[in-house]
């Protein structure tokens, strides 16, 4: 339960971050995606139906905050989610470089299915222009932050984690 | 008996459980899809999430907004700082240049008007005339003298007058094959005849010591006034005529003696002149524009 207070007070702090402070970033128009780190994270090391409910949430809310039409980003993460949880039974990760890896892979997933569902519901003319560029560069500055992002997470887990000492 | 319960569990059960990940991870693709899916065609009339999200971010998004603008104001005040910083930099090493250029273009400027001067009085002058550059000045306090840069090889003879657009310098007194040597007027071993422009009373200019030029032997009676100006007479043949030598600024005549103090201020300040104009010894008259 108290995993679970502390994932969602990051959730809702990586939302607040990325609708504000990670502007400041001198990374022009990209910012990069904590929310997909925190949904990789998840998969990877915390698989649980709240977590599924959190990719949900993070991506839903990245839909309320800045999206075109409700539901593409809740769509994108919630199969991120799916991905990355599906690829965390067949390999284990807890190196800091493969996790990187794994959020640049995932970062190209989301893009995918951003796309995907864009070209669908929505029309998806104006994302072709510099498509690969914008994904690629996305996808970098998302895998350049996880290994630190990763790194807290997996302290914090660990801490909410740890049994307490009797008196 | 939970143990039996667990043992017992339905299969579909203990299928849901088992998968329980995987399920609810399908399910939310599932229900984000048909949210998509609604919401593309208008049907999703009311979002019951994103108002409360919205709610309860606002006042958070509100102040670390406040917190990323006045960072970003401190950044971009930083930055500036140190842009202009740089640029100030640029600017006054630009400007250190450009001073250089301009003092080079108004030494230019200056050393043109000069020779366009010299020039021009050349013209007046007979034809024999030459020009040559100061490159020194009197070693000793006692003489006054130049040197110059030009010497036998380039037709500079011993006795040649040395004059400038401003009036009479002085005179070759030692030549070398790249150089001449010239004693000033203002030096107490040189002279020149000269004549009052108004009163035409004659008498020669030399320097002194002490007092500076002065004109000799000018008789008492002879009318001599302070702003007199004097001209070369010609009759030394060393100086053509009617070149400009000094002006008069003080008269001074004692109750004895035979002639009176002359004291002149030269026309020509050897301590300023840079290029100068040597004249072959000859007796003939400037042309009348000079004489004015």
């Amino acid at each position: 339960m108290k995993l679970s207070l502390l994932f969602l007070a990051v959730g809702f702090l990586l939302v607040l971050l990325q609708t504000t402070a990670l502007h400041l970033l001198p990374l022009g128009p990209i910012v990069p995606d904590l929310m997909l780190v925190l949904c990789v994270y998840w998969g990877l090391n915390h698989p649980t139906v709240a977590a599924v409910l959190g990719s949900f949430i993070l991506g839903y809310s990245v839909d309320v905050f800045s999206s075109p039409l409700l539901g593409l980003n809740a769509f994108a993460t919630s199969l991120v989610f799916l991905a990355v949880y599906l690829s965390s039974r067949c390999i284990w990760i807890h190196d800091s470089l493969l996790s990187a890896a794994v959020v640049f892979a995932a970062s190209l997933i989301k893009g995918l299915a951003l796309l995907t569902a864009s070209s669908l519901f929505l029309t998806a003319d104006g994302l072709w222009r510099g498509l690969i560029h914008y994904m690629l560069l996305d996808a970098l500055a998302a895998a350049a932050l996880a290994p630190v992002l990763f790194f807290l997470l997996r302290r914090g887990q660990r801490y909410m984690e740890a049994p307490e000492m009797p008196l | 008996m939970i143990l039996l319960e667990a043992q017992f569990e339905p299969p579909m059960l203990a299928f849901l459980r088992k998968n329980q990940v995987l399920l609810s991870s399908f399910l939310c693709v599932f229900l984000s899809l048909t949210i998509l899916a609604a919401a593309a065609k208008g049907h999703l009339k009311s979002d019951p999430i994103g108002p409360l999200l919205v709610t309860l971010m606002r006042p958070l998004q509100i102040g670390v907004q406040a917190m990323v603008f006045w960072i970003g104001d401190i950044g971009e005040v930083s930055a500036r700082l140190v842009r202009l910083a740089g640029e100030n930099q640029q600017l006054r090493q630009h400007l250190q240049e450009l001073e250089a250029e301009r003092n080079r273009l108004l030494e230019v400027e200056a050393t043109n008007r000069r020779l366009r001067e010299i020039l021009d009085f050349r013209s007046q002058l007979p034809s024999e005339s030459l020009t040559a550059g100061v490159i020194g000045n009197s070693a000793s306090t006692w003489f006054r003298s130049l040197t110059l840069d030009k010497g036998s090889n380039e037709g500079v003879s011993k006795g040649m007058a040395v004059v400038s657009p401003a009036g009479v310098v002085g005179q070759v007194v030692a030549v070398t094959a790249h150089g001449a040597k010239v004693l000033l007027l203002t030096d107490p071993h040189s002279g020149v005849d000269v004549i009052n422009q108004r009163s035409r009373a004659r008498g020669i200019v030399a320097g002194s010591l002490d007092e500076g030029p002065i004109v000799k032997y000018v008789k008492r009676s002879e009318d001599i006034q302070t702003g007199d100006r004097l001209i070369t007479s010609g009759l030394e043949g060393v100086f053509p005529k009617g070149l400009l030598v000094g002006t008069v600024t003080k008269t001074r005549k004692k109750s004895f003696g035979l002639f009176q103090y002359v004291g002149v201020e030269l026309a020509a300040d050897p301590s300023r002149i840079e290029e100068v104009l040597l004249v072959a010894p000859a007796a003939t008259p400037l042309k009348e524009k000079n004489l004015s």
